[in-house]
């Protein structure tokens, strides 16, 4: 629950979206679901040239299992929280 | 009326849908129960598909709701198709029902296509019941049944075909519906005898079960009530027939009644031309279909061709839907279609047929390339869109989401959805939490899943009320599944698979691992404790008979301190008071060895506490009670801090370096403690303190910040020292400023004092704030009782006792506490490279004006508190000691007036800065240093 308790907090802010195909996304994280499947609003391709198709496309649903990065802002993460928090899941888990 | 598996009538249909068996996919099993929550959810939708008037219960008419509709649907007729085939209209029909109404709202509106493609196999499987109706069926049954034999092992794929559709769209209705015996009288069902080719009839093991098939009739009545007005049902599927051709067969149509044996060459001719779209069957109708029709020529009434004629229409229009769902084969060209279909009628024409009848056949034929074209591209369109939809029902749809609510949705936030809530907590400053917390996951989920309800805008207060009581429910599932888990394995399995993988593993709170890590981890640690315990025991024993020579040294010191200490009784009071400032003969051997620089090697003090790995899950045993603490804290339970205290092993003895002070050695283990001391009482943090300055030497931030241990500190330990500084002195000068009395600070100096080598802690920059802490801080403390007379003379004198050690320690080396220039010009250097790193945006050229200095200002605090608390021979050493950094401070700060104009502002400022610190420490004695000279202090 960790990581979509993580991104929940990332709705409304820009990330870039690294797909496993390597095609790059960026745009406003929309939602996000348990599954880390992710809906992105005005997303613009970072390479369009060799993705032309992609020129088109507003919004687009990503299938988690297909995302091999998403880049954040620094600013974005609490990191002393976000170490309290990976620790409470180890504890929850080792229960 | 059902289609598709959609159950309108809620829970009736459950024990309708009983009986059959042989479904592909039984409802009862998938839904598990669930759907039971909200039994009747989606009923108001059943005016707008159903018609509002539509009787539930035995007696189904169907006229009503028909005239409804057909009213309904009229106004969408769209006169362009009159003249066009029956067969472009039925496909031109689908498409022209509007996209977008096809796609978003196909769960809210009637699809025509739906309807039909129900009533052509409502039709088919109407044909066992003919027999029981009229004796001249039973011939007719006879010989079909000879055809089906014939045709049967062609009939093979197409009926298999059947079976793959999804929910068989005929199983409910059929199944579901009561007989209705009058209907079938009044009514020719013998129209329909020969309309369907041989390889439409229904499967044998259909024909198995006359008594399913007698309760179709409803279905079969529902299709006979069309007919009088065909056009109107169907007005986008096929042409409104001339207005002659109306009224004929509106007169007709009585007449057809009582004609008992109608065999419709045409018809069976026209529904030929549907099937083709089957690819497989063709070849088996086409086998089949001539005895039909030349037995049906002979006794052919012209009337009820024609109305079959029309009736065909809405078989071809089915045809495409029954492609897509029956078979999966890819999307026949409707080229080829029509040809078949012109091949097959062509000995239609020859017939001798009505007026009216050539006059639809001449409409049919005329179709430009262009719009056969254009017909195949809405074909394929409306194939796809058609192919996927009606999948799901909005039952369906309403579980799925209920179940990923389940999935999604806690009743305990604070621990399953920790950063979430704090993050939003920490950025809002307000609560999410408790029911508002459900309502706008609920909200959330609304936006985000486009639900029907919500996604279109309608009713979505309603539907948010909805979706909020579903979470309502989806958290008392969740509750309830540990229970659930425990208590019967097989009904989870069961419903394994529902939604792909949702395992009761709970996949979304408990991912799978990359790393497994064994978990007897624990059992492995007590091992090390027992071993580690085991070899330093072994290895205590050589090395105290070895080091006896040390230890007798300690001895030889160690009387005089305790004669000092028996001398002055009054030391003596306060350091019972102090407790446990006598330490065990046994730790003190290992104390002293904090003497030598053996704690340099940062791993071997490590090792010396019970290795680094024993220190890192201390640490997270640290976090893990204080994590608690702070979750108990919210939640306002009782705090119980025995575990964390046990946890950071402060008096523990075991080890040589307490793996208190080893924690400390990483950056976590001081994040951590500011929120440690906030679960400790006092007493506590008076014991940890006493253990920290006890082996200060062994500390790894002060051999870091010691010039003589570490000459050449990198960027990576100059932010150590800054982390340590910012975190953990702001904790030791509020506990000394809010918490402690004199006897206490007194106390944590002789610890300090008597366990560690002064003159190298003082070399450190931590050391010497730590030392200037408690110094100023027992000065500030005899100040004020000064004026209020609150110190005893004990007190006092011991406290001139403890200050004589200390300065008697640091006595000669007064000097050494200020770095070397070398040291100082190496730190800059770091920051420099730092900054550089950090602002690559300025040039070179500017960096004069950002240029670092060394701030000395804690060396004059230390000596400041230092002359503080001396006496006026004290007071002289001091300056006796470091005259020379005087006068180097003074000339520095004079050479910085003579710099160049461009960092004029910034050497003003450190000229400044230097007298400043300067001064702090003359004023103690009176003196005060302007302009290159010292004078006394006015």
């Amino acid at each position: 629950m960790l990581f979509f308790s993580f991104f929940k907090t990332l709705v409304d802010q820009e990330v870039v979206v690294q797909l496993k195909n390597d095609i790059e996304l960026k745009g406003t994280l929309q939602s996000v679901d348990q599954f880390l499947n992710l809906k992105l609003d005005n997303i613009s391709c970072t390479d369009t040239k060799k993705y032309p198709h992609l020129g088109s496309v507003r919004n687009i649903f990503i299938r988690g299992s297909t995302v091999r990065y998403v880049y954040l802002n620094k600013n974005i993460v609490d990191t002393n929280l976000l170490q309290d928090a990976t620790r409470r899941e180890a504890m929850s888990e080792r229960k | 009326m059902s289609f598709f598996g959609f159950d309108p009538s809620g829970p009736k249909s459950k024990e309708r849908n009983n009986d059959g068996g042989n479904k592909p996919l039984d409802f009862d099993d998938t839904y598990g129960g669930l759907g039971d929550y909200e039994q009747e959810e989606g009923d108001y939708l059943n005016a707008e598909t159903f018609g509002a008037d539509v009787e539930l219960g035995n007696d189904f008419d169907f006229g009503h709701s028909e005239s409804n509709q057909s009213g309904a649907s009229a106004t969408i007729q769209q006169p362009s198709h009159v003249h066009r085939s029956y067969v472009a209209a039925a496909s031109q029909g689908v498409s022209s029902s509007n996209p977008a109404q096809l796609d978003t709202s196909i769960d809210l509106k009637p699809m025509e296509s739906l309807w039909t493609a129900g009533e052509q196999e409502y039709q088919q499987e109407q044909q066992p019941q003919q027999p029981q109706v009229m004796s001249m069926e039973d011939i007719e049954r006879q010989q079909r049944q000879m055809q089906m034999a014939a045709a049967a092992h062609q009939q093979a794929p197409s009926q298999q075909g059947f079976m793959q559709m999804p929910p068989p769209p005929h199983n409910f209705p059929m199944q579901g519906l009561p007989p209705q015996q009058p209907y079938q009288q009044d009514q020719p069902n013998s129209q329909f005898v020969n309309q369907y080719p041989p390889h439409m009839i229904p499967p044998p093991a259909m024909q198995g079960h006359p008594n399913q098939f007698q309760q179709m009739p409803p279905m079969f009545n529902h299709h006979q009530s069309q007919i009088p007005n065909p056009n109107q049902h169907y007005p986008q599927m096929y042409p409104t027939p001339p207005p002659n051709f109306q009224e004929h067969h509106g007169q007709q149509q009585q007449p057809q009644l009582p004609l008992q044996p109608p065999q419709p060459p045409q018809q069976g001719n026209g529904y030929s031309a549907s099937p083709q779209t089957l690819p497989q069957p063709q070849l088996a109708h086409q086998q089949v279909s001539p005895p039909t029709t030349t037995q049906i020529q002979t006794e052919l009434q012209p009337p009820a061709g024609v109305s079959r004629s029309i009736l065909a229409s809405p078989q071809s229009v089915a045809s495409p839907r029954t492609e897509s769902n029956v078979t999966s084969a890819s999307p026949q060209p409707l080229q080829q279609e029509q040809q078949e279909h012109y091949q097959v009628r062509s000995p239609e024409q020859q017939l001798p047929v009505r007026n009216i009848q050539k006059q639809m056949q001449q409409r049919r034929e005329p179709l430009t390339p262009e719009e056969q074209k254009r017909l195949q591209v809405r074909h394929a369109k409306v194939e796809k869109i058609m192919k996927h939809s009606g999948v799901m029902t909005p039952r369906d749809k309403d579980f799925i989401t209920r179940y990923q609510l389940s999935q999604i949705v806690t009743d305990d936030p604070y621990n399953e959805d920790f950063y979430f809530q704090v993050y939003k907590i920490i950025q809002r400053g307000g609560i999410v939490g408790g029911e508002s917390n459900k309502g706008s996951i609920a909200r959330a989920y609304l936006e985000h899943s486009g639900h029907r309800l919500g996604g279109r805008y309608k009713r979505a207060d309603i539907a948010l009320q909805r979706m909020q009581s579903q979470v309502e429910k989806a958290v008392t599932v969740a509750k309830e599944r540990p229970q659930k888990n425990k208590d019967n394995v097989e009904k989870i399995t069961g419903r394994e698979g529902v939604l792909g993988k949702i395992s009761s593993a709970m996949n979304s709170k408990a991912p799978r691992r990359q790393l497994l890590i064994p978990s007897h981890k624990a059992s492995r640690i007590s091992n090390e404790d027992e071993l580690q315990s085991l070899l330093l025991a072994s290895s205590a024993s050589p090395s105290t008979s070895s080091l006896d020579g040390t230890d007798e040294h300690n001895n030889s010191h160690q009387p005089v301190d305790a004669a000092s200490l028996a001398n002055v009784p009054a030391l003596e009071d306060v350091t019972q008071h102090l407790g446990n400032v006598e330490i065990s003969q046994n730790s003190k051997s290992r104390r002293r060895s904090s003497y030598a620089f053996t704690s340099v090697d940062q791993n071997s003090v490590l090792s010396r506490s019970g290795g680094r790995k024993f220190v890192l899950s201390l640490i997270e045993t640290v976090y893990r009670e204080v994590l608690e603490l702070e979750a108990n804290l919210r939640s306002g339970k009782e705090i119980n801090n025995t575990l964390l205290w046990e946890a950071l092993h402060v008096d523990d003895d075991i080890y040589e370096v307490c793996p208190f002070i080893s924690m400390l050695t990483f950056d976590k283990g001081v994040k951590i403690m500011p929120r440690i001391f906030n679960f400790l009482d006092k007493k506590q943090k008076l014991k940890l303190l006493q253990t920290f300055f006890s082996e200060l030497s062994h500390l790894n931030i002060i051999i870091i910040s010691s010039y003589k241990t570490n000459p050449t500190p990198t960027d990576n330990q100059l932010k150590k020292i800054d982390l340590f500084q910012t975190v953990f002195l702001k904790i030791i000068v509020s506990f000394l400023s809010n918490n402690s009395n004199f006897i206490e600070i007194m106390g944590l100096l002789l610890h300090l004092i008597k366990n560690n080598n002064v003159s190298f802690i003082s070399t450190s920059k931590i050391g010497l704030n730590l030392i200037t802490v408690l110094i100023s801080r027992a000065a500030l403390i005899r100040q004020d009782s000064n004026r209020s007379n609150g110190l005893s003379s004990p007190e006092i004198s011991a406290w001139n006792e403890i200050y004589d050690k200390l300065f008697t320690a640091l006595e000669s080396k007064l000097a050494s506490v200020f770095p070397p220039q070398e040291y100082l010009d190496k730190v800059l250097k770091v920051m420099d490279e730092q900054q550089q790193q950090h602002l690559p945006h300025y040039n070179s050229g500017n960096s004069p004006s950002n240029v670092q200095f060394y701030d000395q200002s804690y060396i004059w605090q230390f000596l400041a508190s230092l002359a503080l608390s001396g006496k006026l021979n004290h007071q002289r050493i001091i300056i006796d000691e470091v005259r020379e950094e005087i006068f180097g401070t003074i000339n520095a700060a004079e050479e910085l007036l003579n710099s160049n104009e461009i960092d004029k502002a910034n050497a003003t400022y450190r000229r400044e800065k230097l007298y400043q610190d300067l001064n702090l420490f003359l004023n103690v004695m009176g003196l005060v240093s302007r302009d290159g000279e010292i004078s006394e202090l006015k």
